[in-house]
């Protein structure tokens, strides 16, 4: 993923007008920057804006990559940071209702709990908005958490990394959600 | 993933993030047009800055002028005064011989 690609040249040759480097870098940044916007933020929310406004921080502080991790860690954080802050504008529903969901969302709550067959993309869009109408109830830094663990499959040291949290903090707040996500569900059961 | 320990509404959630797994995968290229106005904000950001920096090394410099001219006329006008005396005053200097300081 993270083919080796020369920041400094690049950063040089940028700041000497040559356009070419940019698009080097932006080629090379956007799949992870994407990853991240979509899985971090709701569906509906201006992914291409948010991908370009990450872009745009990087370009500024570009300078102050030291290159002794990858760039792809570096650029992750700026990424997960900026999603957090654009999730902490947005308001957290109080809870989710039966009644809240639509049609196709209610079906996919009902079919995810027969069990699991291969959805087709339509499918998935309806799960991924029902997990998104879920996850609008938790605090951005819970939702990306549990997006981290459950979806990402990064491990608890990883997540420090990328985040600056302690382990034990992030133990605790893994559980926190779990259980929040537990009574969610419970509710949306008795809620039909 | 261990489903065995978990709990119905667990197992429930992770199914849901299975089934919704193909709308979080990202992009592997940039959309069509994305590349071209990324980089055309990019070179209007670094005009303005540039711009920017421009206009604060003016004012800089031209805050430094000014500075020394003030300077420079606010010494003149003290050695002015310190010679400027009183014809009297300076005749009684030269026959005491009154340092001045």
């Amino acid at each position: 993923m993270d083919a080796p690609i020369d920041v400094a040249d690049c950063l040089r040759r940028w700041k000497q007008g040559d356009e070419s480097a940019a698009e080097e870098l932006i080629l090379h940044l956007h799949p992870i920057i994407s990853r991240i916007v979509r899985t971090h933020l709701p569906r509906r929310d201006h992914e291409d804006d948010v991908i370009q406004e990450i872009l745009m921080k990087i370009f500024s502080r570009l300078h102050q990559y030291k290159g002794d991790a990858p760039m792809s860690h570096w650029v992750s954080r700026l990424a997960l940071t900026t999603c957090l802050d654009r999730l902490r504008a947005q308001k957290i529903r109080p809870e989710v209702r039966w009644t809240d969901l639509t049609p196709e969302e209610s079906t996919a709550f009902d079919v995810a709990w027969l069990g699991s067959t291969s959805p087709d993309a339509t499918e998935a869009i309806h799960a991924r908005d029902l997990v998104d109408k879920l996850l609008s109830t938790l605090s951005p830094s819970d939702r990306s958490l549990i997006l981290l663990v459950d979806l990402e499959g990064h491990s608890l040291e990883e997540i420090a990394q990328s985040t600056g949290w302690g382990i034990s903090k992030i133990k605790m707040r893994l559980f926190r959600v779990r259980a929040q996500l537990r009574k969610m569900i419970q509710n949306l059961e008795q809620s039909k | 993933m261990n489903t065995e320990n978990q709990s119905p509404e667990d197992q429930k959630w992770h199914a849901l993030l299975m089934r919704s797994t193909p709308s979080f995968t990202g992009d592997a290229t940039p959309p069509f047009g994305f590349l071209t106005s990324t980089l055309a904000r990019l070179k209007a950001e670094k005009r303005e800055r540039d711009l920017l920096e421009k206009i604060g090394f003016r004012a800089l410099f031209s805050s430094l002028a000014i500075l020394v001219a003030v300077g420079g006329f606010s010494i003149g006008i003290q050695l002015q005064d310190r010679l400027d005396f009183d014809p009297a005053v300076k005749s009684l200097i030269m026959a005491d011989d009154v340092p001045i300081s």
